[in-house]
């Protein structure tokens, strides 16, 4: 039996220090206070996760339901063209970004996005299919769709890998946002004059690449840093 | 079997039971925590037994929350549980509507205790206690082969539920001429460093009732009032060590249970809060002024007549027709608002007292003691919950802030005032 020599209560044979005042408990007399059994459980819980199958389960049915009778609409009543595609491809859309929400909540979120893409891109080249020209899905569509997907994967691993503060997410927000800029403006010029030549893209850069350094050089000096939070606060 | 419930496809929430819902948080629900320490190891399977035997018995906390256009209200719950579970380290965490098979109670074991754990919007501690104690005493049947009678806490489960335990108690009563203002100033909040999610600082002290009694009897005081001085004191001090640029009142929200002053045999709310405080502003007070000043608030407040009327009070904001009208994610928006910004700061810290535990004799040479915790506390402060059995009184302060100082002063006055304070907790604090 110990007691703590600052609070004067009795401790529990487990304790190695007084919960009210953190005092170690060493007791000469008692050398196996600490090692009893504890009155409150070791393993921490975890909260319940929320199923949400029947809300999947609706949802997938709506969306199959849309899909199936707007196939068989286009196959046999109103069959110029193939717009059931078009309808299709966004329940296939919504379906696939629905997955992490309702359906499978442990999918990674890398796993997620890269879905997304393939999702869009299937659209797109449903589109491409129903108007019969193929040469903007490649040179254009499915290129923006890749690079979108890879920025977007390459922003979520930054965020949450690396260290995360409001201006390092800055710091990404603003890469990610010259990176896709430059990535359209030569796609589009590709696929337009067959040639690159950068113009409001590379502004966009510049100012970008500006606002990294600033980012940068308040990162790594710290008295900037802490003025600009003792500033900026809210 | 006049007496037998109709048989009902959903239950309107009571008075209380509208608020704890729309507090409703990802890192906090309303829960509270009610324990039963036995005399020897618990048997799981046996208590899943004495769960499934004995859950049906309570219609109102085997039961699902769902929302309507205006209100929520509790459905009855068949799908498969509660199920019994080991205990954790962390109580009282998030109870989310859609999780658990939407059961809204939970049962824990770990060694000799037995836990349960329910929201709020079921039913109150009362209630709660029926519960644990019918499960217990049937838990005992079965594996002791105990002869427990039914009386007091332990119900009778193969008797249908009464109407009277599943009616909103609060609207029979609220039925004063007037409706008294709310308490409405800002008091003193707890400055603290707050705890990660998952993270709720258990201290529970234990100590012999017969102490207290002398002690609180020393000051002309009850127990309760003793309590509640002591932890005003440890509040004021807490509020004096620090730095403020001015004082606020500290004061103590307390449930009162309505049951000892409005016959009900309800197992859902009934209960309302009273605020015993003082103000430093006013001057320094001795721990004797203290006393006096709880004492003096308690036995004016405590009574019938001004409970009636704060039910009342409560009832009229509910049974106003242009109020029933409102869409329910306006009324949550409204009443989150009023809770965060008046409610919730009316308070320094919660306390309450369940009493002297009263358990069929049959039971009596099982229990060891009992335990109770009110939970995650809203905002960054403490809560402290009381409850006795035979000579053994439990105090038990649940926070999720990592500072420890009121308990200490708490616990530390008590020392200083003669009782034999044992203290266990959940804290792992030390540094290695």
């Amino acid at each position: 039996m110990s007691y703590c020599v600052n609070c004067g209560v009795e401790l529990c044979a487990s304790a190695k220090e007084c919960p009210l005042c953190n005092t170690p408990v060493i007791n000469p007399k008692n050398p196996g206070q600490g090692q009893g059994v504890s009155p409150f459980p070791k393993e921490k819980g975890q909260v319940e996760t929320v199923k949400r199958k029947d809300m999947g389960i609706l949802l997938s049915i709506v969306v199959l339901a849309t899909a199936i009778t707007c196939g068989l609409l286009n196959l046999l009543v109103f069959k110029a063209t193939a717009w059931s595609l078009a309808v299709i491809g966004v329940c296939v859309i919504l379906w696939v970004i629905f997955i992490p929400a309702v359906i499978y909540t442990k999918q990674p979120v890398y796993v997620s996005v890269l879905y997304d893409g393939l999702a869009v891109s299937i659209y797109l080249y449903m589109l491409a299919y129903m108007v019969d020209s193929f040469m903007w899905f490649w040179q254009l569509g499915f290129p923006i769709v890749a690079l979108l997907t890879v920025v977007t994967e390459a922003f979520i691993f930054c965020v949450r890998k690396l260290p995360k503060s409001f201006l390092t997410v800055g710091l990404y927000s603003f890469t990610a946002l010259g990176i896709v800029c430059v990535g359209l403006e030569i796609m589009i010029d590709l696929y337009v004059h067959d040639a690159i030549s950068l113009l409001w893209s590379a502004v966009v850069l510049t100012v970008c690449i500006i606002i990294d350094v600033t980012i940068i050089a308040m990162l790594s000096i710290r008295r900037l840093r802490n003025a600009v939070r003792r500033r900026l606060h809210f | 079997m006049k007496e037998k419930a109709e048989h009902k496809e959903w239950y309107q929430l009571d008075l209380s039971a509208i608020v704890y819902p729309t507090l409703q948080r990802r890192d906090f629900s309303s829960v509270y925590r009610l324990s039963v320490l036995l005399k020897e190891e618990v048997n799981p399977e046996v208590l899943q037994q004495a769960v499934d035997r004995v859950m049906p018995r309570f219609p109102t906390y085997k039961s699902a929350i769902r929302k309507g256009l205006f209100w929520r209200y509790l459905e009855p719950n068949n799908r498969p549980g509660p199920f019994v579970q080991p205990d954790v380290k962390n109580p009282c965490q998030p109870m989310y509507f859609n999780a658990n098979n939407r059961y809204l109670i939970r049962f824990y074991y770990y060694q000799n205790r037995i836990s349960l754990e329910a929201h709020h919007s079921l039913g109150d501690g009362t209630g709660g206690m029926c519960v644990l104690m019918t499960v217990t005493a049937e838990y005992l049947r079965l594996h002791n082969e105990a002869v427990i009678e039914n009386g007091g806490f332990v119900l009778d489960i193969n008797k249908k539920p009464t109407p009277g335990e599943l009616e909103d108690a609060y609207m029979k009563y609220a039925n004063a001429k007037v409706c008294p203002p709310r308490p409405g100033e800002k008091t003193y909040r707890v400055r603290g460093t707050k705890e990660p999610f998952y993270t709720l600082n258990i201290i529970d002290g234990i100590m012999p009732v017969s102490q207290v009694i002398e002690v609180a009897k020393r000051y002309n005081a009850t127990i309760t009032e003793y309590l509640n001085a002591v932890l005003l004191y440890a509040l004021m001090t807490k509020q004096e060590e620090e730095w403020h640029f001015k004082l606020r009142p500290v004061k103590i929200a307390m449930p009162v249970n309505l049951r000892r002053f409005f016959p009900s045999d309800t197992l859902r709310n009934f209960i309302t809060m009273i605020y015993p405080g003082i103000d430093p502003r006013l001057g320094e007070y001795t721990f004797e002024e203290i006393v006096a000043h709880v004492r003096g608030y308690m036995r004016y407040y405590i009574n019938e007549k001004f409970l009636r009327g704060d039910i009342t009070t409560n009832a009229a904001t509910q049974s106003h027709p242009l109020i029933r009208l409102v869409p329910l994610f306006l009324k949550d928006f409204v009443v989150k608002q009023f809770y965060s910004k008046v409610q919730d700061r009316n308070s320094s810290a919660g306390l309450t007292n369940m009493g002297a535990m009263k358990v069929p004799e049959g039971m009596k040479p099982y229990i060891e003691r009992f335990d109770i915790c009110m939970g995650q506390p809203f905002s960054r402060r403490t809560n402290c919950a009381i409850i006795s059995f035979e000579d053994i009184l439990t105090i038990n302060f649940a926070s999720s802030i990592i500072e420890a100082d009121v308990e200490r002063v708490f616990f530390r006055k008590l020392v200083h005032d003669g009782i034999h304070v044992k203290i266990e907790s959940n804290r792992e604090m030390i540094t290695e």
